[in-house]
């Protein structure tokens, strides 16, 4: 009895154990060419950051057939990431991309200790080694055209933005959304409060809430813990929502409540990574997300296409213009002051 | 004056979810059980109660019949929960919050790894809509804070005084008392000590179940590995907050749920202070209260955490 019940939990512990190790899984699609480990903190259908890197690499894989092969890890917090990034030097991978700034410093190590593996994190602007690339959104364009559409959409001049943290791409996507009200409706106030969270989808749902009931009718925000403002906007009638995400128009609340999204194509970041790789380039530098360089995507619901009046099709399209033409039109975002 | 309305009106169901899993906790506690294991029953009970109505919805509209079939499956699930944590540290006699630790990671991983299998990515449900009282919730400034929210607010704030009243006015409150206390006096008196505190971690369980449940099917509406994000801790702390008892552990929650909601709206004051104090803003009010009234106060259960042992002299 009691060697059964030493194994009983013995096993019972182990379960746990495996269960919160979180997923992983492997692209198959083509063998040969380059092996890249992707590592992220949340799931590969979050709705949000890691969704959108997980979709790049398999859009860059559409483009380049053959050119590489992945497997990723799911739910690894820092301190778990470097045992599975050994794992993957260990098996011969050659480009570790750790998605998200919160990996650098494991980035950093490694990069040190092994010099023929590439690695590449962000968001960062960051050159921290020649065998690491750095990827940095410049979210402010995203931000700047949610808005414009808000700053239109608004009746009440009262704009909430649920921010997780004032960092990264979060703070550019904030400040150029504020730029894009501030091009349209001077008038109009941008209620910006965070949750301290990327992935608190209750908070943000709370602050969504309470900025609603403050008098806000539209709200934008950014990250994964978005989707909780998101869901807390589809419970009144006349609140709207701007996302960052284009993974939320395919929610039901985005659906309803979601006028437009932007997005990351990380098609184009690890395009460009596995270009780089085929030039002999290891690392070094930093590859910029924007309008310019296809590292951005935009595009209004279709459901909801009656809200989105002339006016504002013309200032996005005027925008979306300026930013495909020349990187770096929103030089002021970090000007500023939330 | 409307901000103040506002504050108060969002204070009360935001609480509710850490009130009905402090409360659960609080019988845990009084029977003598520490148990670490809440955050990870509230993520299985988040996970249970959204997924009845999803299954018969898809994640659209459903009678609101399944989500009370949710509540009530993410309660029974919690029990289980705590019966299962009863078979680790009452029969087992493990150290309770190593226990705690297990439990919690397996609730959070399970919940994880079931959602994934059976829903997939992150998913909304329509959940339960909110249900004024007739003539209540118009009362100015009263109704808007009272009688304006879903029906499990109300019934999360009637078990205050049902907890109350089960745990000081009846012979199985005194019982759970007792074990809590002194198990081996309450052994000597005919107290099945075990039992008991299979009793109150069953009770316990059932109360974390329904409170993550109340946030996936009631406050946020949807679910997400992340969802329960602390709260279980925090509703651990607060039954210290609170003394082990429920209206002061109600007292403890809406005090939390005040501090959050004034954060969230004074961020938008445009006072120059950084954003992450006022982020913090709750954690400091309820350490800052709980070093202020924890003197001169009753400790907790003087068997609170120790396993019990009747063949064993203590």
């Amino acid at each position: 009895m009691k060697k059964l019940t030493v194994a009983l939990l013995v096993v019972l512990s182990l379960i746990p154990v495996c269960l919160f190790a979180g997923g992983s899984g492997e692209t198959t699609a083509d063998e040969g060419g380059y092996r890249i480990a992707l590592i992220i903190e949340n799931t590969i259908d979050d709705k949000g950051w890691c969704q959108s890197m997980y979709e790049g690499l398999v859009g860059a894989q559409e483009k380049l057939p053959g050119a590489f092969t992945f497997e990723y890890s799911e739910k690894m917090t820092t301190v778990d990431s470097e045992s599975i990034a050994r794992q993957y030097i260990a098996d011969g991978f050659d480009l570790i991309i750790a998605h998200g700034s919160q990996y650098k410093n494991m980035v950093a190590d490694l990069a040190a200790e092994f010099p023929d593996v590439s690695f590449a994190f962000g968001t960062s602007s960051e050159i921290i080694a020649d065998n690491v690339f750095t990827y940095m959104p410049e979210s402010e364009e995203t931000g700047y055209l949610s808005g414009i559409i808000a700053g239109l959409l608004t009746k009440t001049g009262n704009i909430g933005l649920v921010g997780p943290v004032d960092s990264g791409d979060a703070a550019r996507y904030n400040r150029g959304f504020i730029l894009g009200v501030e091009s349209v409706n001077p008038d109009a106030k941008v209620n910006v409060a965070y949750t301290g969270s990327f992935s608190d989808y209750v908070k943000s749902a709370e602050l969504a809430t309470t900025q609603i009931n403050a008098g806000a009718d539209v709200l934008t925000g950014s990250s994964q813990q978005a989707i909780g403002a998101l869901r807390a906007c589809a419970e009144y009638d006349d609140v709207l929502w701007v996302g960052q995400d284009l993974a939320q128009l395919d929610t039901p609340e985005g659906q309803a409540k979601c006028v437009s999204a932007g997005g990351y194509n990380y098609t184009a970041v690890v395009v460009g990574l596995v270009e780089a790789l085929d030039a002999g380039q290891t690392g070094g530098v930093c590859i910029p997300m924007n309008f310019n360089n296809d590292g951005f995507v935009f595009d209004y619901n279709p459901a909801l296409s009656d809200l989105v009046t002339d006016e504002i099709r013309a200032k996005v399209d005027e925008a979306l213009a300026s930013f495909r033409a020349n990187a770096g039109v929103l030089a002021n975002w970090a000007d500023v002051q939330i | 004056m409307d901000l103040v309305v506002n504050i108060l009106s969002m204070t009360v169901p935001f609480s509710v979810a850490i009130l009905l899993a402090s409360t659960g906790e609080m019988f845990n506690q009084r029977s003598g059980v520490f148990n670490l294991g809440c955050e990870g029953i509230m993520a299985m009970g988040a996970f249970i109660g959204m997924l009845i109505p999803f299954l018969v919805g898809g994640g659209g509209p459903v009678s609101g019949v399944y989500n009370w079939l949710g509540l009530l499956a993410a309660t029974l699930i919690g029990a289980l929960l705590g019966l299962f944590f009863g078979l680790i540290v009452v029969t087992f006699r493990a150290p309770q919050g190593i226990a705690g630790i297990g439990l919690q990671m397996f609730g959070v991983g399970t919940a994880g790894t079931l959602f994934r299998h059976f829903v997939g990515g992150t998913q909304s449900i329509p959940g339960m809509n909110s249900t004024p009282i007739p003539l209540l919730s118009r009362i100015p400034v009263i109704g808007p804070i009272f009688f304006s929210h879903n029906l499990m607010v109300y019934i999360a704030f009637l078990f205050v005084p049902a907890a109350w009243y089960v745990l000081f006015k009846t012979s199985w409150g005194l019982k759970v008392r007792a074990v809590g206390t002194h198990p081996r006096a309450a052994d000597s008196m005919g107290i099945n000590v075990n039992r008991t505190r299979y009793e109150a971690l069953a009770l316990g369980g059932a109360l974390a179940g329904l409170a993550g449940a109340y946030l996936s099917v009631c406050q946020v509406k949807m679910f997400s590995d992340e969802l329960i994000a602390g709260r279980g801790f925090i509703a651990v702390a607060l039954v210290y907050f609170g003394h082990w008892h429920p209206v002061k552990i109600m007292a403890g929650a809406l005090l939390f749920s005040f501090a959050q909601t004034i954060q969230y709206n004074v961020q938008g004051l445009g006072i120059d202070l950084p954003y992450e104090f006022f982020v913090m803003l709750p954690y400091i009010v309820v350490i800052v209260v709980l070093a202020f009234t924890s003197k001169n106060q009753k400790t907790g259960p003087a068997a609170l955490g120790k396993p019990f042992n009747r063949e064993m002299r203590t």
